[in-house]
């Protein structure tokens, strides 16, 4: 009896709970579905006083674009390692996982998962200039190519019509045999027509091809370069050859037919210096100036033995070389604003600058490659985050505003990272990096003014990347994108 | 490398995809020159070393265009002399930025002139150390190093997440059977299933390109001379000069740089997950 009596209460119970659901559901549809045009309009009731709180509205959430990411709140630091566990007993419960994947698959497993096929590869198919340079004599401009591993030949009055694809270099020098990769400066020989080109990163060696070369040649000659060494400048007269390198600080001069291991014949490096992550460089041989573009990151040196770690290359026997990271002090890392320092064209050591072009009013972010019109007094300035050419006097010194400044869509310029003057044709030639172009201007163009002409390595409209040496790489999962640092 | 950036691309991203953002421009400090980058996605942030100018730079997780980071660890008491990878536990709230012969760890938030919390470093540790990476789930710390001036000499090293000063490695992985030669870039852990993912080169002359490339998955109970239990990518794959290595959960996949290929590369790869 007293079973059956406590069966029908808790059925009562039951009756009752459900009876209020019932209500509760019918209330909340009728909120949800009684108005008109549902999706993003608040359901609003009529109120009615009763002296207790009462639900006024109802705000529709809007549609989400795309999928939800799961989401752990900046607050729950513990939550994720509680979720990463779970995971772990989930997978453990499973028999696959836990501490250590224990059971080591078999040689078949493990050949097929290696010769396995990726699902994407993202890539850029296409050339992306980083620097030019004219070959008046014979007629060619030559581009180097920092995603293809390339050096370019093009005729020099080359044009690339708005309706075809590209243009087809007259030849290319590529392949793993040429050293090629990360080429990020070039100078022409005017007598011979060399070709001698810095690799910024990947290989420690300057290449030299000879205007026959093409195809997967060895270099016909090389030379060992200081790690990041980036700009490089020739003074015929002398025969010698700069060389700015980023890592360092610092400027190297070699004999400009150097190779091999050989040492550099000067060394500009120090504190007083003020270079900081330098990149391009160029000499005014009419005043006996050597200017070099800085992008402003810093660090000082110590010398003296090397400690352990740092050496990229052997430095061993030689003169003149740059002190690198072993001599690195720690903590002396500063971010300077860029600039362009002017020295005497002879400086070695820890020799100041003449002159320090500086300031907001400079325009400059990221300057890198320069060029020069002695006669005019000139200096041009590849502005690669200011997609634009900043020209200066060369006389400038402090906070100064460039004289001219080529910029805006028409000119076509973007991401420069290559400038060179030919003062012969009078044209002014920009490696685009950010467009698979090159532009030819006239050295005195300014403002939005389209290019006299444009080299394209890719269809109009082609996506640029920009990767280059991606190295690492991470996954973010709030936003399910894949981050390349270059 | 002409032009620095962070370039974000979609996950289904393929060919010649444009990238969803780019970081890049003088206010972000970035320079060339980074061989590392993490991202924290509890606290939704990415952290980069600046090698050239000896710091740590930490940006909103969606930072976009010329942002400037959040967070800049820079400074003399810092220690940082040649910051070339880093490794973030963000469960624990750490910063592990190893420097050949020592380990530096950091509150994750350190900002500014910072000294390390602690410093693992000394003749024991064997390190050489050269990528980081941490397993907060088993409290351990996974230290890529070679010896000094050995070539092929790769190792995995294997701490307690909290050692420091001069501690012996709990494991050491390494030798002929490892096929760890080379060490190609970053390493990458996943703690669900203790596995740690490195890229390695393999033993060819040929520095620019190799078909003997891989991303090789060892587990953290592995010790001594022992052989990946799974590569990827090769040898004799796609890959011919490996970099960094991320992964992807959630899809079961593993995202793989090539310099050579100047590429990313996803897998789909659900055995290790």
């Amino acid at each position: 009896m007293a079973i059956r009596k406590a069966q029908s209460s808790h059925w009562h119970q039951k009756v009752i709970l459900l009876a209020i659901f019932a209500v509760l559901g019918t209330l909340a549809a009728f909120l949800l579905f009684s108005g008109k045009g549902r999706e993003k309009q608040s359901v609003v009731m009529e109120r009615t006083p009763t002296g207790t709180a009462q639900l006024v509205s109802i705000e529709l959430l809007p549609a989400m674009d795309g999928e939800m990411c799961q989401w752990v709140p900046a607050s729950a630091t513990m939550s994720l390692r509680a979720a990463l566990q779970q995971e772990r007993l989930a997978l453990l419960s499973q028999g696959v996982g836990g501490r250590a994947a224990q059971d080591a698959p078999n040689e078949a497993a493990r050949t097929e998962a290696a010769q396995r096929k990726h699902l994407r590869m993202i890539r850029d198919p296409y050339s992306a200039f980083a620097s030019v340079a004219v070959d008046p004599i014979r007629n060619e401009v030559v581009m180097t190519d920092e995603n293809l591993f390339n050096i370019l030949v093009y005729d020099r009055l080359e044009n690339t019509p708005p309706t075809a694809a590209l243009s087809e270099p007259k030849r290319i020098i590529g392949g793993v045999d040429t050293k090629i990769e990360f080429q990020c400066a070039l100078y022409i020989d005017p007598k011979s027509g060399d070709i001698y080109a810095v690799n910024n990163d990947s290989v420690n060696t300057l290449v030299v091809f000879s205007r026959q070369a093409k195809g997967n040649v060895s270099p016909d000659r090389e030379l060992e370069t200081p790690h990041g060494t980036f700009g490089i400048a020739v003074d015929e007269e002398r025969e010698e050859m700069f060389l700015a390198v980023q890592h360092d600080n610092a400027v190297v001069v070699f004999r400009k037919m150097a190779e091999g291991d050989e040492s550099p014949i000067r060394l500009l490096q120090g504190d007083q210096t003020l270079l900081a992550d330098p990149h391009g460089i160029v000499l005014d041989l009419k005043n006996d100036r050597m200017f070099v573009a800085n992008q402003g990151s810093f660090h000082r040196h110590r010398p003296g033995p090397a400690l352990e770690g740092g050496m990229m290359h052997s430095i061993q026997g030689k003169s003149n070389w740059p002190l690198s990271w072993g001599n690195a002090i720690p903590g002396s890392g500063k971010m300077l604003p860029p600039s362009i320092t002017v020295y005497p064209r002879g400086a070695s050591g820890d020799t100041p600058p003449l002159q320090v072009i500086q300031g907001p009013r400079t325009q400059m972010n990221w300057p890198t490659g320069l060029a020069i019109d002695a006669e005019r007094g000139e200096l041009y300035v590849a502005n690669d985050m200011g997609d634009s050419i900043l020209v200066f006097s060369t006389s400038a010194n402090g906070d100064a505003a460039p004289i001219r400044v080529l910029k805006g869509p028409k000119t076509l310029i973007k991401n420069p990272t290559g400038v060179f003057l030919d003062e012969e044709n009078g044209e002014l030639w920009t490696a685009n990096f950010g467009n698979h172009t090159a532009t030819v201007h006239k050295a005195t163009a300014s403002g939005d003014t389209p290019p006299l002409r444009v080299i394209r390595s890719s269809p109009l409209g082609e996506p640029f990347l920009g990767m280059g040496n991606p190295h690492p790489v991470a996954y973010d999962t709030k936003r399910e994108e894949i981050l390349v640092p270059n | 490398m002409a032009h620095p950036q962070i370039a974000a691309f979609a996950r289904l991203a393929d060919g010649n995809a444009k990238p969803t953002r780019r970081i890049e421009g003088q206010k972000t400090l970035l320079g060339r020159n980074t061989h590392a980058i993490a991202y924290d996605e509890i606290h939704d942030e990415i952290m980069v070393p600046q090698r050239l100018a000896q710091a740590i730079l930490t940006f909103r997780g969606g930072a976009n265009g010329e942002e400037p980071p959040i967070r800049v660890l820079q400074g003399s008491l810092t220690q940082l002399r040649d910051p070339d990878r880093l490794g973030v536990d963000p469960v624990n709230n750490e910063l592990y930025v190893p420097q050949t012969g020592k380990i530096l760890v950091f509150p994750r938030e350190a900002d500014g002139n910072v000294a390390p919390i602690r410093v693992l470093q000394g003749p024991d540790t064997q390190l050489g150390a050269n990528a980081v990476a941490v397993d907060p789930i088993h409290d351990l710390l996974i230290v890529a190093g070679r010896e000094r001036a050995v070539p092929d000499s790769t190792r995995l090293m294997i701490f307690n997440r909290t050692d420091k000063g001069n501690v012996k490695p709990r494991a050491i992985i390494r030798g002929p059977k490892s096929g760890l030669t080379g060490l190609g870039g970053p390493i990458a852990v996943y703690p669900p299933r203790g596995e740690i993912l490195v890229p390695v080169r393999g033993p060819s002359d040929n520095i620019l390109a190799s078909d003997t490339d891989f991303v090789g998955v060892w587990s953290i109970e592995d010790n001594g001379d022992v052989p990946p239990r799974w590569t990827i990518g090769g040898p004799k794959g796609t890959l011919v000069h490996v970099h960094g290595v991320a992964l992807d959960p959630k899809n079961k996949s593993v995202i793989i740089n090539d310099k050579r290929l100047n590429a990313v590369l996803t897998y789909y790869f659900p055995e290790i997950f």
